[in-house]
């Protein structure tokens, strides 16, 4: 069933209007999507052998070549000290979290929510998601005094009979992204498996046993069909849940204590809120690299995919700002005299250029571009300004973690913080992010393209008066 | 689909001809669990015209789902209570952070038992000989069917008027 | 002795000169490793007592203000329930707030819920990296700690095992003033008192039936501090 491309009157077709330049009524055969999808992966141009060597090298020498040093010569390296215990690190590590929360986000949320636009990029944003998580898990490793005995975190039975501390939200953690990895990487696996089939069909030598072995032997019968989408309908909905928990979990690591403005009950959903932000300028920002570096991609990811999720980052924009107000408000209003002080602090402080910026960021930028739709429409001007929202999120980690308890209860004991050793670290694990993703990028097809088909199928143009409208049927 | 000795399979363009195909072998006799349709993109049991399948995926992730209860309860709750070790005032066993690992570990084992489900029911991963051409991840859509000896000139050739590319008796290949 | 012990502590703010003679006698009961300057300047000394000083009124009528403050050794202390390895728990027998060096893996999350500030961390190996024979100032009672370690003020617990120890082996009951801290101790002024909170007769529960206004330090956190602050004649609370 393949969609009839009905010519439009002239007078009736306005350019962006053209329901054709859409990804999903402009369907080509499955071969020739196949094709591309694998011409792309298969293409490793000299740019790409010099982008992996240099990552590999900063990967060696900045994350695990300065990590080993903190953990020998001591945490003195970085730049944390009394009040300041938790600085950049646990900043990175909250920001690499919500990162990971763009994939759920739009491969369960959005799927839920049948929103058929989310169809060609949900393995790459399945990709952050999984990597996100696999650099910012690391950042409870690095930030221990005593790396080398971390496992004592794990409840596993030993002669000195003891156990971890359930009371603890560092255990909740642990608990809490073991689930969301392992949920990710098997969620991010399921829909990868009749790809890996149709790569495994065309390919030859290594990448053939590898795919072969990968796909554990699907063909695509109905019950093999029936099976998969079942189980996938039970991810969607039951990772949502999970998604939601561990970032408040996360938010929880603050919020339980004493500590002046860490201590609020809307850290939970005001990270949640600020994850899924970040998380889908993240994926935006993807979006414009695989368009920019890789082959055929322009087909797949088009400017009305960048359109839906600026649309999106707007929304999210005005739900962090609502919750940051409060934050701010309740502080300044009828805080005591410990979380004013803080506010100052943050405010007019020495560091006040990060509140700015943060502002600018997170707030002005976006609320004065993203309504426009020629902006929306433009993917290099959306990945500038994704990756200022980044930076703005970033900011706002920062001016949380390490800024808010440099201000406590006793003024003798303020003090404020600088990175030291943090950035090297703090570059390393960016760039394992990425070389991971250049990695899985050339091994795996980034683009779901048994997804992209169903809905391809699954849409037509219907004569409704004097027009042509696009319908999306259920299929299912 | 009871694989037989004739097995035989069709390729065709499309979902349309291949669902009125699928008619067309029933006219012939051949019974419903004598075919199956293998394609590269699903199709529901309603657009194909077979019954309706039915999974115990759902049955597995609760049982999994329990199962993760039953551990959190396990590592939170029983352990906790042999081996106390008091702090901040707070109860050993604290109904409010036991709800935390609880969920997550519930939600673990939901998911867990999820996969193992798809893999387990799909018996993956298998890696012998099926039936299967390549061209099915290109778009077609296959059926695969068992046919007496004796109608297969017939079937095919009306296979053939319908609109197939390609209808022969076929070997389990390596896939 | 009706119950299980209680120890406590009183701080008279008046006699406080800040001397801080207990600073320093506290480093060398409990092996506290001297960080150096570049290190004590970046906010890292490791001192477990601290005497923080504030200034008030204006010139020329200024004056200082000392207060000595350690960990207040809590009854529902915040630090014990976020450590992930049970490296800080209560202790039942003393009432007193215990770090356990060799269970800790370093989150620093305990100091950052004290709200006392009360906890210190080892940011190098200050102490295996001393040169010998300097290591023969270190206290053979008190463990020297490795890198990577949270560290606080103990209310000496190791002199009050010993002190324990002894009075069971002689078949006595312990006397009030038997177990002193260093830096009880070593106070010039009598500023700061120690002993059980839990025997009406002893000189800190004298001391809390004291008549004059006598603080917790962040009472209103309900975190039950052992140590009682007595203010300053002079007016100031602090």
């Amino acid at each position: 069933m393949t969609a009839k491309a009905i010519p439009l009157p002239q007078s009736q077709v306005e350019e962006e209007e053209d329901p054709r330049q859409h990804l999903l009524f402009d369907p080509r055969p499955r071969e020739e999507l196949n094709s591309m999808v694998l011409e792309a992966m298969h293409s490793t141009p000299i740019s790409f052998w010099i982008a992996v060597i240099i990552l590999t090298l900063l990967v060696i020498i900045c994350l695990f070549g300065a990590w080993g040093y903190m953990a020998v010569v001591g945490m003195g390296t970085a730049g944390i000290r009394r009040p300041t215990f938790w600085g950049m690190f646990i900043a990175n590590f909250v920001f690499w979290i919500g990162i990971s929360h763009s994939g759920t986000f739009v491969s369960a949320i959005l799927r839920v929510f049948k929103a058929e636009f989310r169809r060609p990029f949900t393995r790459a944003a399945e990709l952050m998601t999984a990597f996100g998580l696999a650099a910012g898990a690391m950042y409870p490793l690095i930030h221990l005094g005593r790396v080398w005995v971390s496992y004592w975190i794990f409840p596993y039975p030993n002669n000195r009979w003891l156990w971890p501390n359930f009371h603890s939200p560092l255990v909740w953690d642990m608990v809490a992204i073991t689930t969301y990895l392992l949920g990710s990487t098997m969620y991010l696996y399921l829909p990868l498996i009749p790809d890996l089939a149709m790569a495994r069909d065309r390919s030859k030598g290594w990448r053939y046993s590898l795919y072969r072995i990968m796909s554990l032997g699907w063909r695509g019968t109905e019950e093999e069909w029936v099976r998969l989408r079942t189980a996938i309908r039970i991810f969607a909905f039951a990772i949502i849940p999970v998604m939601f928990s561990v970032h408040t979990i996360v938010s929880w690591d603050f919020a339980v204590t004493m500590a002046p403005g860490w201590h609020s009950t809307i850290f939970g959903p005001f990270f949640i809120a600020g994850a899924i932000y970040s998380g889908v300028a993240a994926v935006i920002m993807i979006m414009f690299l695989i368009r920019s570096t890789m082959l055929n991609m322009k087909y797949f990811m088009r400017e009305e995919h960048f359109d839906a999720l600026g649309k999106l980052v707007l929304v999210f924009s005005f739900t962090w700002t609502y919750f940051y107000f409060s934050e701010y408000m309740l502080g300044w209003y009828g805080g005591d005299a410990a979380d004013k002080a803080l506010w100052q602090a943050i405010t007019h402080g020495p560091f006040a250029w990060l509140w700015y910026l943060m502002l600018i960021c997170n707030i002005l930028i976006p609320w004065l571009t993203l309504w426009n739709k020629k902006i929306r429409r433009t993917p290099w001007v959306m990945f500038i300004i994704c990756l200022l929202i980044n930076v703005g999120m970033y900011t706002e980690r920062y001016l949380i973690v390490p800024s808010m308890i440099a201000r406590n209860r006793f003024p003798f004991d303020w003090d404020s913080y600088l990175p030291r050793i943090e950035l090297v670290i703090s570059l390393g694990s960016l760039s394992l992010f990425m070389l991971l993703y250049l990695l899985a990028s050339r091994l795996i097809p980034l683009i779901p393209v048994w997804e992209v088909q169903e809905g391809q199928f699954a849409h037509t143009l219907r004569k409704v008066g004097k027009t042509h409208v696009p319908s999306v049927s259920e299929t299912e | 689909m009871r694989e037989g000795n004739n097995v035989h399979l069709a390729l065709f363009k499309d979902v349309d001809p291949a669902s009125e195909a699928l008619d067309k072998l029933r006219e012939f006799g051949i019974a419903e669990d004598d075919m199956t349709i293998i394609s590269g993109v699903p199709f529901s049991e309603k657009v194909l015209g077979r019954p309706i399948l039915t999974t115990n995926i759902p049955k597995f992730s609760i049982a999994g789902f329990m199962l993760g209860l039953l551990a959190a309860l396990a590592i939170n709750g029983i352990a906790v209570l042999q081996y106390p070790i008091r702090v901040g005032g707070m109860a050993n066993f604290a109904l409010p952070s036991f709800f935390i690992v609880a969920f997550e570990m519930s939600m673990l084992g939901c998911l867990i038992f999820t996969f193992l489900a798809v893999i387990w029911e799909c018996a993956f991963p298998s890696y012998g000989p099926k039936m299967y051409r390549p061209e099915i991840s290109d778009g077609r859509v296959a059926i695969v069917f068992n046919c007496p000896p004796e109608i297969h000139t017939q079937v095919h050739d009306a296979l053939a008027t319908l609109g197939a590319e390609w209808v022969h008796r076929t070997e389990a290949t390596k896939i | 002795m009706n119950e299980t012990p209680k120890w406590g502590m009183v701080i008279d703010l008046d006699r406080c000169n800040g001397c801080t003679v207990c600073v320093t006698a506290c480093s060398l009961e409990n092996n506290v490793p001297y960080v150096g300057e570049g290190d004590a300047g970046y906010g890292r000394s490791m001192q477990w007592i601290r005497v923080e000083r504030y200034w008030e009124g204006e010139y020329p009528n200024v004056v200082a203000r000392f207060r000595p403050i350690m960990c207040q050794q809590c009854g529902a202390a915040p630090c014990e329930p976020v450590c992930p390895v049970f490296a800080t728990a209560h202790s039942e027998a003393e009432q007193v707030n215990l770090q356990v060096y060799n269970r800790c893996i370093g989150t620093r999350f305990c100091a950052n819920n004290c709200p006392y500030i009360a906890r210190t961390f080892n940011w190098f190996d200050y102490s295996p990296g001393m040169p010998l024979p300097l290591n023969s100032q270190f206290n053979p009672d008190v463990t020297v700690r490795f890198r990577g370690v949270m560290e606080k003020c103990t209310f000496c617990i190791q002199r009050i095992r010993r002190v324990e120890e002894e009075a069971k082996a002689e078949g006595r009951e312990m006397l009030d003033g038997d177990v002193q801290p260093a830096c009880a101790q070593s106070c010039p002024s009598d500023a700061i008192v120690f002993g059980l909170l839990s025997d009406p007769n002893s000189q800190v529960s004298h001391l809390t039936r004291n008549a004059r206004a006598q603080a917790l330090l962040l009472e209103e956190l309900g975190t039950q501090p052992r140590v009682i602050y007595l203010a300053s004649e002079r007016g100031s609370k602090r």
